[in-house]
């Protein structure tokens, strides 16, 4: 660690982590009421557990890429950050707020919620991952702006590199594009329509920035390989992101309410999607066989390189399965959507996250690298995690093809709850594997705490 | 000529820099897969295509290929004249690309014209969905090709590029060629062939 | 300049084209806008029971178990043509209204949400403006 201020990215990876454990509990929750349906009925619904494993998801990320930014931002600008008090303040500010509000889910009837919070001022509340009360989105709006003073200050102050530059790009579009989560029309179409520049534009285009910095920055530390050839890279990647990206929005507007030609738009664009994924895979593996030095810390490497295989194989191939609009056509609102889902965000934002924070928890902890024991042990948490969300993937895709072909393609149709419970054998296997996938996240958690022989910070 | 003065004249093909042959890859791609999109939906619909297809203004069409055509042509020229370092006459061979893109734009502004007048737009029907995607979609294209252009005729002006140096320039210079090859498949598969 | 790949031609090519790709975007959703009022029966949002409808839909998470329009969670059945698939507003309303409190053993089960005579109307007026919506005829069947 080059620089004291730092430090703070520590508080925001612990407490991303410890979302984390709470996201996958909620999750193997929600696999269990899919076949057993009345498990902690009434007192969790499944929309209420959905709605905490989501969230979860979303706040945790979002809690990385503020470490990441903190970790990362001093480095690459050369400078101590701006105001390392401000950022340990807006840590707790958003982690109470986060708290309160999955408190709020999970104590109060969500209803009831609503009204309490304010929704009645500006209804913004109940539409699929923006869930959040009012005053948490103003909160979220709130840290998001003094975050984004607080790096950019630290930026403008320092040198401007490509990586510092994209990240930051990245950060201002995910603040400005939330604000379209306030935009929430009577008219079910536009609703529709604009709520999709929030969650797309966030995973499909300015996430993917910030992804694709975080990357070039842990690549240029652990493979030592020029700055000048990582940042030609990033740039074409995410120029191909954006290009793709953005037209690619048009795959959500093929069946509701919006004019048909988006179904040629959007099969066309993101047909084309999963090429910045491509070129992100060849570019970790790239960067990797050309490194200049053998960095101590395996674990990160082998993040950076599973971040290209997931996010290729999640975003990319998976996404491709079902982006055409007469695949579309069928597999809309299925299980399929749900599988590339899964796939996606651990390949790409999950994977991005574990990345950085493999490669910068030892060195806030004043070390090069942690010892081979515990990166043998983080490495079975890699494997294990890695491998169980192919298998839900996987399970999940088998689910949605039967559910496919009953509900939608037979000649005698089945209704939708008939068409679950033939499907029900897939969805207890997806379990087992989320079962596999939380004894990853615990041998990821405990690696942690292994010490052992250690090399002084380099 | 050695290759610390000519470190690209040791790799003279692609001209131009790398970064935009990326993006001209994905650029060729999405046209393809409209290209494709549209060929696999003409023959679905072979009889409303034939049909619509005649309703087209192919001597408009014609014009433009031609303006494109002499718009490559003349960025050709103007690569020519820098590399003889003629900068004035590179700087005028760029305007007169300019200019020809500026005349398709007119073209396609009066044929435009004629289409919505007679209250057509992108749901008419198929055809003109993809018709209107694609040329709309290329027209696009064409403008930013001239902006870029500009910009390549801006530096030269100012002389910003020389027989020694003159990467920008076929940077800019493919990209147009790239815009010109797009339009030579798009009119015969859109207005001729039936 | 000689460099056959620069990181400013990159840099340049990445606001460029993003830019450009912005602005056909900004575009098709003006053209979108300008198109809509035929295909989303925006006359039937007049009526102020849709309205009251659509905010009971998302004040209680209708969205976290079912989807709309194919959006949403993939717990229990789509809703955007669920008015036609029980055939009317009032067997809508019957089925919300019949849902047991403590579930039923074994099997998903929509909550009992208590809802008013008012609000069911409410939320079967949004479900059956919903219904009305042209989606280029999805779902492919009936069973949504």
């Amino acid at each position: 660690m080059q620089y004291k201020s730092q430090a703070v990215a520590k508080p925001y990876f612990i407490a991303a982590i410890a979302l984390f454990v709470a996201q996958i509990l909620f999750g193997l929750i929600m696999g269990l009421q899919y076949v057993m349906g009345d498990f902690l009925f009434p007192e969790i619904p499944f929309n209420v557990a959905r709605m905490v494993h989501t969230n979860a998801l979303i706040v945790w990320l979002l809690m990385g890429f503020m470490g990441a930014a903190y970790y990362l931002v001093p480095e690459e600008s050369e400078t101590e950050l701006f105001s390392p008090k401000l950022a340990i303040a807006l840590f707790w500010i958003f982690l109470v707020a986060a708290g309160l509000t999955v408190v709020g889910y999970l104590t109060v009837p969500y209803a009831t919620l609503a009204k309490v919070t304010g929704n009645d001022l500006l209804p913004t509340m109940g539409r699929e991952f923006l869930e959040q009360p009012l005053i948490t989105k103003l909160g979220i709006v709130v840290v998001a702006l003094a975050f984004l003073f607080n790096i950019t200050m630290t930026v403008l102050k320092g040198r401007k590199t490509a990586i510092n530059t994209v990240l930051l790009i990245g950060l201002w579009g995910l603040a400005i594009m939330f604000l379209f989560s306030f935009v929430n029309p009577h008219n079910v179409v536009r609703d529709k329509f604009y709520w999709w520049w929030v969650v797309h534009l966030w995973v499909e285009g300015v996430w993917e920035l910030i992804l694709g910095s975080i990357l070039a920055f842990v690549l240029i530390k652990v493979t030592g390989v020029d700055r000048e050839v990582i940042e030609k890279w990033l740039y074409v990647i995410i120029t191909l992101t954006l290009v793709t990206g953005i037209l690619g929005t048009g795959h959500h507007y093929f069946w509701i309410g919006t004019p048909e030609y988006w179904q040629l738009i959007g099969s066309i664009f993101s047909a084309l999607e999963p090429i910045p994924f491509f070129a992100m895979t060849l570019f970790a593996f790239n960067m990797v066989n050309k490194r200049r030095r053998d960095h101590p810390n395996k674990a990160a490497t082998l993040w950076c390189l599973g971040t290209g295989v997931m996010a290729f194989l999640g975003a990319g191939v998976w996404g491709f399965l079902h982006t055409l609009a007469p695949v579309n056509y069928y597999t809309h609102g299925t299980q399929i959507t749900a599988a590339h889902g899964h796939m996606a965000f651990y390949g790409a934002y999950v994977m991005v996250n574990l990345a950085i924070i493999s490669y910068a928890m030892p060195l806030m902890r004043g070390r090069a690298a942690n010892s081979n024991k515990a990166q043998v042990a983080e490495m079975w948490g890699f494997w294990l995690m890695t491998v169980a969300i192919v298998f839900i993937t996987l399970f999940l895709t088998a689910a949605g093809i039967l559910q496919v072909w009953l509900q939608r393609i037979s000649d005698n149709p089945l209704p939708f709850m008939v068409a679950q419970d033939q499907v029900s054998l897939f969805y207890w296997m997806r379990e087992w594997s989320g079962v596999v996938f939380l004894i990853g996240l615990i041998v990821y958690i405990w690696s942690f705490f292994i010490p052992g022989e250690q090399k002084a910070a380099a | 000529m050695n290759a610390q003065h000519h470190g690209h004249a040791l790799r003279p093909y692609p001209p131009g820099d790398l970064a935009i042959w990326v993006f001209i890859l994905a650029e060729l791609a999405a046209f393809f897969a409209l290209f494709v999109a549209y060929a696999f939906t003409r023959l679905k619909h072979l009889a409303l295509f034939d049909e619509m297809q005649r309703t087209l203004d192919s001597d408009a069409g014609m014009l433009n290929t031609l303006l494109l055509i002499t718009g490559s042509w003349c960025v050709a020229r103007a690569v020519a004249a820098i590399k003889a370092n003629h900068v004035n006459s590179s700087a005028r061979w760029l305007l007169a690309a300019i200019g020809s893109g500026v005349g398709f734009l007119i073209v396609k502004y009066f044929e435009y014209g004629a289409k919505f007048a007679a209250g057509i737009d992108l749901e008419t029907n198929l055809f003109y969905t993809f018709y209107l995607s694609l040329t709309m979609f290329h027209a696009m294209h064409v403008v930013l090709g001239m902006v870029i252009l500009f910009f390549v005729w801006n530096k030269t002006r100012r002389g910003g590029y020389s027989s020694h140096d003159h990467h920008g320039m076929e940077t800019g210079a493919s990209y147009w060629h790239m815009v010109d090859l797009v339009w030579i498949v798009l009119f015969p598969l859109v207005y001729v062939m039936r | 300049m000689s460099e056959a790949f620069t990181t400013s031609t990159a840099r340049n090519i990445f606001y460029g084209g993003t830019l450009f790709f912005l602005l056909v975007f900004l575009a098709l959703t003006y053209q979108t806008e300008q198109s809509i009022p035929s295909r989303d029966k925006r006359e039937m949002l007049a009526d102020p029971k849709v309205v009251a409808g659509k905010k009971l839909w998302e004040t209680n998470n209708c969205i976290g178990c079912h989807t709309l329009l194919g959006e949403g969670a993939y717990f229990a059945p789509e809703l955007g043509n669920v008015v036609k698939r029980l055939g009317s507003k009032e067997a809508v309303k019957a089925f919300i209204q019949s849902r047991p409190v403590e579930g039923i053993p074994g099997r998903r089960s929509m909550p009992q949400f208590n809802f008013t005579d008012a609000q069911l109307e409410e939320i079967a007026s949004f479900l059956d403006y919903v219904s009305q919506i042209n989606t280029a005829k999805w779902p492919p069947n009936i069973q949504g």
